[in-house]
């Protein structure tokens, strides 16, 4: 199991350098000269040549690509990023907070998708075809299929304007949790439980399964088997999605004025801080990487035939 | 396996537990918060929360960044722009010498920076020599260019010399940035070029707590030189949406907003128009600010923007009535010349072009634009009279302004290809001359009419926009000229014949002229404008 663990986590090495040059390469291709965007992100109300050459050489933009992809890379493997176009300040002290931010929020919700399409995947697998499966899949393809920023403007309208429960926005207190972590609860769990069902329901066709009853195992015991197996697949589906969730927040963290990296990554790409945006793809490309390793490793846990190939 | 069932099971239960106390606690919480809220909302019934899309930034005055509003309440300048001209703001009085050449101030005696550092002689020249020594990044400021030498003569008098006679100068010391003091305690290694430490300027709101893209707090400098404001403290909220700013609106977590820094407001007609029917809202409106227009290249090979006669056939068939009631629902009035009326020297006399489709269309006849009988489009000597019109993505209006043109010089034979670009994009097509038309707008009322006129002559603003026309030569002597003219009437007659020579040759054809909009508490009196669109005198106001 230690040397899957190993061999697994090495080659995600090689793919992160991958993504970090192809993330480079590509906002190098932007038709703009990078330091006219820089000062223009500044709000230099006049940009003159020698002001453009000034920035360039500060910057060392007047070095060869490969040159400058190096030395970012190097520095990025230190966790620096560079400095913002637009306020100079280290990316790490605008990423970080950002990033927990998003994190929490994240987190919050995925332990909320989970338990509820587990809990209502299995519920209806177990009653598949009766009202109840009719009505938990009716009620979630409703609610999935609502565009977010609408979903969130009418419980704000509602929650905060109407009721007067709940702040609008921000994130000052617990209280401000709850409608965000709802809008992306109720986003995703309608996909999730659907997963969960449909491998119950395959599973329970299974041979095992038949084989079981046939030697008299108790029902309950059966179910237990049927769960385990089909969380299996659930597991690698669920992994992926707190990177999934974590890339897009952008919606949500708008309307809720959440202080993320949604919110970050949308002003860095509307005033193109590039800087930010490198490291805003690199961040998640790594969040892919990692929760799709973990997913690997943790399926190998579960089941060792898995294993055998390495 | 058992055991990592009921691992598995564990874990699921223990998140369900944990969700389920936590909304049940919220629920419990979300009450309370209810109710403190509305105490609290009682308590603070006079204080101000402005929602705005854009964190304040960077508050470095000497610097770009930052959100203009927030540094007007923080720092202060020498001198006020005002609606009867220049009037002392630290500056008590000031000498201009017989050359034009050399500035002298007598400062206020009772002024303290937010730390408690005296602002004196000295702060003034350390603070205008900081700004100097990043002269690239100020170039847009003329007097950046002119400034040979700042000294100290006593302490609370200070001198300014010139290169040569230059007018506006006074008016360049009274914008919002860069020519504003910060304490020099807040200075870093003696500069201000690589940031500030601090934030403490002479103005009537100091910055007490900023979370970055959340929210920014100003109390109330009860120290402030000319008194201490009655409205004690000020928040600018960050709400990027503005769905989320309507509904904070509605429920009295924000409780003023303004029009923003591109000159568009945050909330929709419709959203304001309910606002003031509930009754807890008033609406103000500012005279003309800007002007928003089509800028149209009159030195690019192969487009037909830079005959004289396309340009003013474009011009005869805006409907400028139309887009002020339609797109702007009245928010922004018809503009027929480049400045209104009220801008300094533009109360000019020059040609009227309505709304007439005829008149465009004898217009490109006579410059040998023909249509031929079935087709759309006019030709002349086998090219077609189409041309591209770049506009900002980020702005709503313009897209839907740029439409409603396209519909209307189609019926005159003209071909509009829109493209929306971003902000940085479309000054970058300005600055390289890389476009037919394009949006812009002037700079406003506290910069013009010299300010976008000196950009007639910068490469990186409207020197393609003018460097095609006839008299381009002329234009361009004619503002130099006015610059460092010290006759009045000089300088409203050369202003008059700048005026005259860009209408004539319409290379800038005005939509609308634009102003500032606020929504504010309904007991909020005190409410007025400065000379530009940027900024608010926060201090004049309070609550009745």
């Amino acid at each position: 199991m230690v040397s899957y663990i190993i061999k697994r986590s090495l080659l995600s090495i090689p793919l992160l350098v991958i993504i970090s040059f192809l993330t480079f390469g590509l906002n190098n291709l932007s038709p703009l000269d990078p330091a006219e965007v820089i000062l223009h992100a500044q709000g230099v109300p006049a940009i003159t040549d020698e002001l453009i050459a000034e920035t360039k050489a500060a910057l060392g933009m007047d070095r060869p690509f490969l040159i400058r992809y190096l030395s970012w890379f190097v520095s990025c493997l230190q966790l620096d990023f560079g400095n913002s176009y637009v306020t100079g300040k280290t990316v790490w002290s605008l990423l970080a907070p950002a990033f927990l931010n998003t994190l929490k929020l994240t987190l919050v919700s995925a332990a909320a998708i989970i338990a509820l399409s587990i809990g209502l995947g299995v519920i209806s697998a177990l009653r598949e075809g009766k009202m109840t499966d009719k009505s938990i899949r009716g009620v979630s393809f409703f609610l999935t299929s609502m565009p977010p920023y609408w979903l969130a403007a009418l419980m704000v309208w509602y929650f905060s304007v109407q009721l007067d429960l709940l702040p609008t926005s921000g994130m000052d207190s617990y209280e401000s949790y709850i409608l965000p972590v709802l809008v992306i609860t109720i986003s995703y769990t309608g996909i999730y439980f659907r997963i969960v069902r449909s491998s119950m329901l395959s599973n329970m066709n299974e041979d095992y399964v038949l084989y079981g009853r046939a030697s008299g195992l108790p029902e309950k015991k059966i179910t237990m088997h049927i769960l385990r197996n089909s969380l299996q697949v659930a597991v690698s589906v669920f992994c992926m999605a707190i990177p999934i969730i974590l890339g897009s927040t952008v919606v949500v963290e708008n309307i809720f004025a959440w202080p993320g990296l949604g919110t970050l990554s949308v002003k860095a790409i509307l005033s193109r801080d590039f800087p930010i945006i490198q490291a805003y793809v690199l961040v998640l490309a790594m969040a892919f990487v990692l929760f799709n390793t973990v997913s690997d490793i943790m399926n190998a846990a579960m089941n060792p035939k898995l294993r055998k190939g390495h | 396996m058992t055991r990592k069932i009921v691992v598995l099971l564990s874990a699921l239960l223990v998140s369900i537990v944990l969700l389920a106390g936590c909304s049940g606690g919220n629920e419990r919480n979300a009450g309370n918060v209810g109710n403190a809220a509305k105490k609290e909302a009682a308590d603070q019934a006079k204080v101000l929360v402005y929602a705005t899309a854009k964190d304040i930034n960077d508050m470095n005055p000497h610097l770009y960044p930052g959100s203009l509003p927030a540094q007007g309440m923080v720092y202060e300048s020498l001198v006020e722009n005002t609606e009867d001209g220049i009037k002392p703001l630290l500056a008590e009085s000031w000498n201009v010498s017989d050359d034009g050449k050399v500035y002298t101030f007598h400062l206020r005696k009772d002024v303290k920076f937010h730390d408690g550092e005296p602002f004196n002689a000295d702060a003034v020249k350390k603070n205008i020599e900081a700004v100097q020594s990043n002269a690239s990044k100020h170039a847009w400021i003329k007097l950046s260019t002119k400034i040979v030498s700042v000294s100290v003569l006593d302490e609370y008098t200070f001198e300014m010399v010139l290169s040569e006679p230059y007018y506006p100068a006074l008016l360049e010391l009274s914008m919002t940035r860069p020519y504003v003091f910060i304490s020099p305690k807040d200075f870093v290694n003696g500069e201000t070029k690589d940031g500030v430490s601090g934030h403490n300027g002479t103005g009537p709101y100091k910055l007490t707590e900023h979370k970055t893209d959340q929210y920014a707090a100003f109390k109330a400098n009860d120290s402030y030189w000319g008194g201490a404001p009655k409205v004690k403290s000020i928040t600018a909220k960050v709400l990027p949406a503005g769905e989320t700013t309507f509904l904070a609106l509605k429920k009295g977590e924000v409780n003023f907003i303004f029009t923003d820094d591109r000159g568009s407001d945050s909330i929709d007609v419709d959203a304001m128009n309910q606002l003031m029917d509930s009754g807890d809202f008033q609406l103000v409106r500012s005279k003309a600010m800007n002007t928003k227009m089509i800028v149209a290249n009159s030195s690019k090979a192969d487009n037909p923007a830079l005959e004289t006669a396309v340009r003013e056939a474009i011009w005869y068939s805006i409907d400028r009535e139309t887009i002020s009631k339609q797109i702007f629902s009245g928010t922004e009035t018809a503009a027929h010349t480049l400045f209104s009326a009220n801008v300094n020297y533009a109360n000019v006399e020059l040609k009227q072009r309505g709304f007439d489709l005829d008149k465009a269309k004898q217009l490109l006849e006579k410059a040998g634009w023909m249509q031929e009988n079935g087709s759309e489009i006019r030709m002349k000597d086998g090219k077609p009279l189409a041309m591209k019109l770049y506009y900002d993505v980020s702005s709503s209006s313009q897209k839907t302004e740029a439409e409603f043109i396209q519909n209307t010089v189609k019926k005159i034979g003209v071909q509009l290809e829109l493209i929306g670009e971003e902000s940085s994009s479309i000054a970058s097509r300005r600055a390289t001359g890389d476009y037919d038309l394009l949006f812009n707008q002037t700079w406003g009322l506290a910069y013009d009419p010299q300010s976008t006129i000196s950009a007639f002559t910068s490469e990186s603003a409207y020197y393609h926009t003018t460097s095609g026309i006839t008299q381009a030569d002329e234009l361009y002597k004619k503002i130099d000229e006015v610059m460092v003219t010290q006759d009045e009437e000089k300088r409203k007659s050369l202003y008059a014949d700048i005026l005259t020579i860009v209408h004539d040759e319409a290379v800038f054809i005005p939509i609308t002229n634009g102003s500032v909009t606020i929504v504010a508490p309904k007991d909020l009196q005190g409410i007025s404008f400065k000379q530009t669109q940027f900024e608010l005198p926060f201090e004049q106001m309070h609550f009745e």
